[in-house]
C-alpha cells in the first residue's frame, strides 16, 4: 500500500491545519494508515457523523515514518547486533544508548515543547501495511505523561519511548511472530505514531472515561445477537485493558441492554473490570525506559469513584435484592456494566457507534474494527476520540461443515462456535492433559507450551493446540496466560472447558486479530457441548514429548481442521490411512 | 593572524558603523560597542626544552560582556595581532547575541607556532597564559575555548592550571574539553550540523525541496564534513568539494555528479584534510582547479574553509543556479562580493549565524560543566536545532519585514540585543 500524502510536521503538534503530520519519509506503517483513514472518513462524512452531545475527532498526531527507523539503525550500527538475537533487555538498553537521527531531533523536541499532555507512542509496522493485515499487539506501545515541567524532561521521555518502540520490533515475541508468519516480503521497518492521549486529569492519574473497540462483525454472538450486528468491548481507562484481553464489558450494539450470559449477578461481580489503566501524571516513577508500563498505573474502582469517572460506567450491587441498580447513587459494590450509558442512554454512545460502524463499513467496503476513547468532562460536550479503523479479515475460502460431521466417528474435536474460516492439515498436536490440569498451574503450563512451540516452529511443523479456558488471558485464573509468540506456530487452537475452568469465551482484541491475520482456526468447546474433545483418541497417539502438564503427539495420517465461518461449525477429523 | 590586505578590526568597526546607523544608536552606545571593553596584553616566559627561556606574547580581548560572560577561542599562531583578536572578539559578541545565548564576546591568542614547539613547551604556554589571566577569566567572567591550532588537550592544561590557582574544580571555566573530561556530546558535529539546520530553513523559505537541490562545498575539515553528512542525510546531493593540498601547496576541487561520499573521502584524506587525487579519480571523482567549487551548477554554496574566498574577482563566476550561500567559515565573503551576491539575488546565510552551532554547543558545554551534569547527545543536538532554527527565523523575518540583506538583518538583531543589554544595565 502506498502512503497517503500527509503534510510534513511543522514544529507544532496541535496546529489545526496539520492535525496529522509526518516526520521523515518512507512508509507510515499500518497503524498510521488506519488513523489517516479515520481522519479521512471524519472529513468526508462529517455530516453523517454529527451526533448530538458527542464531538468526534482524531486526536492530534505526528508519524515518524520508517526513514527515521532506518537511519537510527544504520547510523548507530545496530544491525549487526540484531543478527545475534540478543535478549529483550540487552536490545532495549543498546537502543536507549543510541542517538536518534540529528535531522529529526529538533522536530521531536518541538513535539515535547508543545505537548504538556500525555502522549501515546505507538508502533506502526510497515509489514502490516505491506501485507494489509495487522500484527496487533506484537510491537510495543508506550505512554508518556507530558507532565514534566521542563521541556528536557518531556523530550527525554519522548525519545526514550520512541527508542523503546523501535527496539520492540526485534524483541523475542516479535521475532517469533514473524518467523511463524512464514516468508515475509521484506524485513520489518517501524514507524511510530506519536499521538495525544484522550482523557482527563484526575490528580495523579490521566485516563479516558471510556475506551472501546467496536467490530461490525461478531465472531462470538451470544443469545439473539447475530454476527452481522457487530460487537463492542468497553472499558474504563486506557484501552490497554481491552487489547490485553482483560475483563471488559462486551455487548451487541443491536442489543445493548442484553445482559451477558453469566450464571448470576455475583458471577458478574467477579467477571467485570475491577482495575483500570491510567497514565501516571504524579511524581516521576522510578526510571525504567525498558518497561512498557513505566508511566502507567493500574488503580481500582475506589479511585475511579473518587475521580468521578464511574458516572456513565457503573452499576451498584444491591445485596438485598441480589441485583444491579444502574448508577452510583447508593452505597454498595460497583460493577462496570456501563448501564447508565447502555440501559439509560445517558450518553448517546450506542447510536454513535452504530452510525460510525456503518459509515466505516461503507467507506472501506468491508467489515471493520474501530478503536475509540471518550473524555466526558462535566458540563461540556463529550469528546469521542476516533483512534483507529481497519478492515476485519475474513477468509474467503468456501468451507462447509455439515451438521452430522460434528458427530462423525472420526471427529476428534467438534465446535458449534468456531472462529475463522478455512482448512488446515496438521500432524502434530500439543495438548494440556485434562487429568493434571489445575487453574493455579496455568503460568507453568504457558512456559511448557512455549518450549514445545519453539521446537515445532524451528522444525517447520504446524500444530493443533488444545487447552482449557481463555487462551491468552491476562488473568491466569481464567485460562492459560500465553503471549501470542508462545503459541505462534499453532494453525488451530481449541479452547476446551472443564467444570472449574469454564469462562465466557473471549480474547483480547490483539490476540483475536492475530488469530485472524494468521488464519488460525479457533474451536470453542463449551462444557455442555454434546461432543467435546475425544481425549481417549488423543491419548492413543504416539508421544513425541511429554512435559509435566503437556503432551505432544504425532498422528498418522494427518488431522484435518475445518471451520465454516458462516455456520460457525468447526471440526478436527482424524484422517484414514 | 592578519587577513591579507585588510585590517580585520577596521572591517569589524565598519560593519558595526553601518548597522549602528540603521539602528540609529546614540553616540555613547556606538563608542562603547566600537571598541573592546577590556584588553590584556602580556608576556609568557617559557623555559624551552633546550634550557633557554623564550618570552611569548599573549592576548585576551573581552569585547563586551553586557549579556553574560565573555566567550571565545584561544589561537596559537605566529602572525597573531591584537587587531585580529579584537575583530574576532567583536564578532563573537555579535555571534552569541544573534543566536540569543547569554554570553558576551571574547578572543585570545598567543604569538607562537605550535608546529615548532614540543608538547611540554605548549603546555607551559597554556599554563603561563592562565597564570597571567587567572583573576580575569573563569566560569562567570570569561570562558575560553579551542581555536586555531589549539585543541582539547590545550584546554585541559589550562583548566588544570586554573583549578590549581583557585583551589577547586571549575569545569565551566573552559570549553572544548574531551567528552568524559567535561566536554559535551555533539560538539564535534555542532558547527557543521548548525550550518545545515539553517540551510534547511532557508530552503523552506525559498520553497525548494531539499531532495531536488545540489551543493558545492569549499573545505574538507570538521565543519565541511559534518555539513556534507547531514545535508546528504536530509536528502540533498553534494557534487563538489574543494580542499587544500599540503603537498602541492594548492587547492583542488573534487567533483562527482552522482554525489560526494564524505566517509569515503575521509578514508583517502591526509591529516590536514587534503584528499588523495589519484584515489579520488579511481573512485570516480573529477579533479578540478581549486576555485572550481564556486562555479558549479548547484543551488547551494557552502564556503567552509577560510576567509576571503568569495571576492569581487570571482563572485561573478558563481553559477546562475545558485540560490543560497551558507557561510560555514568565518568571513568567507568580502564586502564587495557581498554586493554582487545581493545583485544576483542570492540568499546569504551570514557566517556568524550559519556557523554559530559551534559556540552554541560550547555554551551547552559550559552549562553542563557548571552543573557537573551531562546531557545525552539527543538532548544536545535537539537543543542545537531549536536554537539555530529560532535564530534563523528571527533574522529572516526581520530581513523580510525591513527589506534588509540577511547579513544586515543578523547584525541588526545582534547589535540591538547587545545595545539593549548595555542600556538595561545602565551603562549608557
Amino acid at each position: 500500500m502506498t502512503s497517503p500524502e500527509i503534510p510534513s510536521f511543522e514544529r507544532s503538534l496541535f496546529d489545526p491545519a496539520r492535525r496529522i503530520s509526518r516526520i521523515g519519509t518512507g512508509s507510515l506503517g499500518g497503524k498510521a494508515q488506519g488513523l489517516v483513514a479515520a481522519a479521512r472518513i471524519l472529513s468526508s462524512r462529517r455530516s453523517d457523523l454529527e451526533l448530538p452531545g458527542l464531538a468526534l475527532d482524531v486526536p492530534a498526531l505526528c508519524v515518524l515514518a520508517t526513514s527515521v527507523f532506518d537511519a537510527f539503525l544504520d547510523r548507530n550500527a545496530l544491525r549487526p547486533m540484531l543478527e545475534e538475537e540478543p535478549s529483550d533487555q540487552t536490545l532495549a538498553l543498546a537502543f536507549q544508548r543510541a542517538t536518534l537521527p540529528a535531522e529529526w531531533l529538533g522536530d521531536l523536541r518541538s513535539v515535547a515543547d508543545d505537548a504538556r499532555v500525555p502522549l501515546a507512542c505507538r508502533s506502526s509496522s510497515a509489514l502490516e501495511d505491506a501485507l494489509g493485515r495487522p500484527f496487533a499487539g506484537v510491537y510495543g506501545t508506550k505512554m508518556i505523561p507530558g507532565n514534566q515541567p521542563d521541556v528536557s524532561g518531556r523530550f527525554k521521555s519522548l525519545t526514550d519511548a520512541v527508542k523503546f518502540v523501535f527496539a520492540s520490533s526485534f524483541f523475542h515475541e516479535a521475532r517469533a511472530y514473524r518467523r511463524a508468519a512464514g516468508d515475509l516480503p521484506e524485513p520489518e521497518k517501524m514507524a511510530v505514531v506519536v499521538q495525544e492521549v484522550v482523557g482527563r486529569r484526575h490528580g495523579e492519574r490521566f485516563y479516558p472515561d471510556i475506551s472501546g473497540v467496536a467490530r461490525s462483525w461478531n465472531f462470538y454472538p451470544v443469545g439473539p445477537a447475530e454476527p452481522r450486528e457487530g460487537v463492542v468491548d468497553l472499558a474504563l481507562g486506557l484501552g490497554k485493558t481491552i487489547v490485553d484481553g482483560g475483563a471488559c464489558w462486551s455487548f451487541s450494539p443491536a442489543h445493548p441492554k442484553l445482559p451477558p450470559p453469566v450464571g448470576s449477578v455475583r458471577d458478574l461481580l467477579d467477571a467485570t473490570q475491577s482495575r483500570f489503566w491510567a497514565v501516571s501524571v504524579g511524581p516521576p516513577p522510578p526510571y525504567d525506559p525498558m518497561a512498557e508500563t513505566e508511566y502507567l498505573v493500574e488503580p481500582g474502582l475506589a479511585e475511579a469513584e473518587a475521580d468521578g469517572t464511574l458516572r456513565y460506567a457503573a452499576s451498584t450491587y444491591d445485596a438485598d435484592s441480589d441485583r444491579l441498580v444502574p448508577g452510583t447513587g447508593r452505597p454498595g459494590p460497583r460493577v462496570l456494566d456501563f448501564a447508565p450509558t447502555l440501559v439509560w442512554n445517558e450518553l448517546p454512545l450506542v447510536p454513535a457507534l452504530r452510525q460510525l460502524l456503518a459509515v466505516c463499513e461503507g467507506e472501506l467496503r468491508a467489515p471493520v474494527e474501530i478503536e475509540f476513547a471518550l473524555s466526558l468532562p462535566p458540563g461540556q460536550p463529550a469528546r469521542f476520540g476516533f483512534l483507529q479503523v481497519r478492515p476485519l479479515l475474513i477468509s474467503g475460502e468456501a468451507v462447509e461443515v455439515a451438521e452430522d460431521e460434528l458427530r462423525a466417528p472420526t471427529t476428534v474435536v467438534a465446535s458449534t462456535a468456531a472462529l475463522g474460516n478455512g482448512r488446515h492439515e496438521v500432524r502434530d498436536v500439543v495438548y494440556v492433559e485434562p487429568g493434571s490440569f489445575e487453574a493455579r498451574l496455568t503460568p507453568a503450563i504457558a512456559a511448557e507450551i512455549e518450549g514445545l512451540n519453539r521446537t515445532l516452529v524451528e522444525a517447520g511443523r504446524p500444530y493443533l493446540l488444545i487447552g482449557f479456558g481463555r487462551w491468552g488471558s491476562a488473568d491466569p485464573w481464567l485460562g492459560i496466560p500465553v503471549r501470542w509468540d508462545q503459541i505462534a506456530g499453532a494453525r488451530g487452537i481449541v479452547e476446551a472447558a472443564l467444570p472449574h475452568m469454564n469462562p465466557e469465551p473471549s480474547q483480547g482484541s490483539h490476540f483475536f486479530h492475530n488469530l485472524q491475520s494468521c488464519l488460525v482456526l479457533y474451536f470453542t468447546v463449551p462444557i455442555d457441548s454434546a461432543r467435546a474433545v475425544d481425549w481417549s483418541w488423543l491419548a492413543s497417539q504416539e508421544t513425541v514429548t511429554r512435559t509435566e502438564h503437556v503432551r505432544h503427539v504425532r498422528t498418522q495420517p494427518p488431522l484435518v481442521l475445518r471451520v465454516d465461518g458462516r455456520s460457525r461449525r468447526g471440526v478436527v477429523m482424524a484422517g484414514t490411512s | 593572524m592578519a587577513i591579507k590586505g585588510v585590517n580585520a578590526f577596521e572591517m569589524a568597526q565598519a560593519q558595526f558603523d553601518k548597522v549602528a546607523a540603521i539602528l540609529d544608536l546614540d553616540p555613547a552606545t556606538r563608542e562603547l560597542l566600537r571598541w573592546p571593553m577590556r584588553e590584556f596584553i602580556f608576556a609568557i616566559p617559557v623555559r624551552m626544552d633546550d634550557g633557554h627561556v623564550r618570552v611569548f606574547r599573549g592576548f585576551r580581548v573581552q569585547h563586551n560582556d553586557a549579556r553574560g560572560p565573555s566567550k571565545g577561542g584561544i589561537r596559537f599562531h605566529p602572525q597573531e595581532t591584537l587587531d585580529t583578536v579584537r575583530a574576532l572578539a567583536t564578532w563573537m559578541t555579535w555571534k552569541c547575541a544573534v543566536v540569543d545565548i547569554p554570553l558576551g564576546g571574547g578572543k585570545g591568542g598567543v604569538v607562537c607556532d605550535p608546529h615548532h614547539l614540543s608538547q611540554r613547551e605548549q603546555e607551559q604556554i597554556c599554563r603561563g597564559w592562565v597564570r597571567q589571566l587567572a583573576r580575569n577569566v573563569g566560569p562567570v567572567a570569561d570562558v575560553p575555548a579551542p581555536d586555531v591550532m589549539t585543541s582539547g588537550q590545550h584546554m585541559l592544561w589550562m583548566l588544570d592550571e586554573f583549578e590549581a590557582i583557585h583551589g577547586g574544580h571549575y569545569p565551566g571555566f573552559i570549553t572544548g574539553k574531551p567528552v568524559g573530561m567535561g566536554g559535551s556530546e555533539g560538539r564535534t558535529e555542532a558547527t557543521g550540523y548548525g550550518v545545515v539546520f539553517t540551510i534547511r530553513e532557508a530552503l523552506k523559505e525559498l520553497g525548494l525541496d531539499v531532495k531536488t537541490t545540489r551543493a558545492s562545498v569549499q573545505g574538507f575539515g570538521n565543519v565541511a564534513q559534518y555539513a556534507i553528512r547531514l545535508y546528504t542525510q536530509i536528502g540533498g546531493t553534494v557534487t563538489c568539494v574543494a580542499c587544500w593540498d599540503e603537498t602541492d601547496q594548492t587547492a583542488h576541487s573534487f567533483r562527482r555528479d552522482s554525489g560526494v561520499d564524505a566517509d569515503q573521502l575521509v578514508s583517502i584524506s591526509d591529516r590536514f584534510g587534503g584528499i588523495d587525487k589519484a584515489k579520488a579519480k579511481a573512485l570516480g571523482y573529477e579533479v578540478l582547479p581549486g576555485d572550481a567549487w564556486l562555479e558549479q551548477p548547484v543551488e547551494i554554496l557552502i564556503p567552509a574553509a577560510i576567509e576571503n574566498q568569495i571576492r569581487a574577482d570571482n563572485a561573478p563566476r558563481i553559477h546562475g543556479k545558485v540560490r543560497i550561500v551558507a557561510e560555514g567559515a568565518n568571513g568567507p565573503t568580502t564586502p564587495e562580493a557581498d554586493g554582487i551576491l545581493q545583485e544576483k539575488g542570492i540568499f546569504v546565510i551570514p557566517d556568524f549565524l550559519a556557523n554559530a552551532g559551534g559556540v552554541t554547543c560550547s555554551y551547552f558545554e559550559q552549562v553542563q560543566s557548571n552543573m557537573n551534569f551531562f546531557w545525552e547527545k539527543d538532548e544536545v543536538l535537539a537543543r542545537l536545532d531549536s536554537k539555530m532554527t529560532a535564530a534563523f527565523h528571527a533574522v529572516s523575518e526581520l530581513a523580510t519585514k525591513r527589506k534588509l540583506f540577511m547579513r544586515d538583518a543578523a547584525y541588526v538583531i545582534a547589535i540591538n540585543r547587545v545595545a539593549q543589554a548595555c542600556r538595561d544595565r545602565g551603562w549608557v
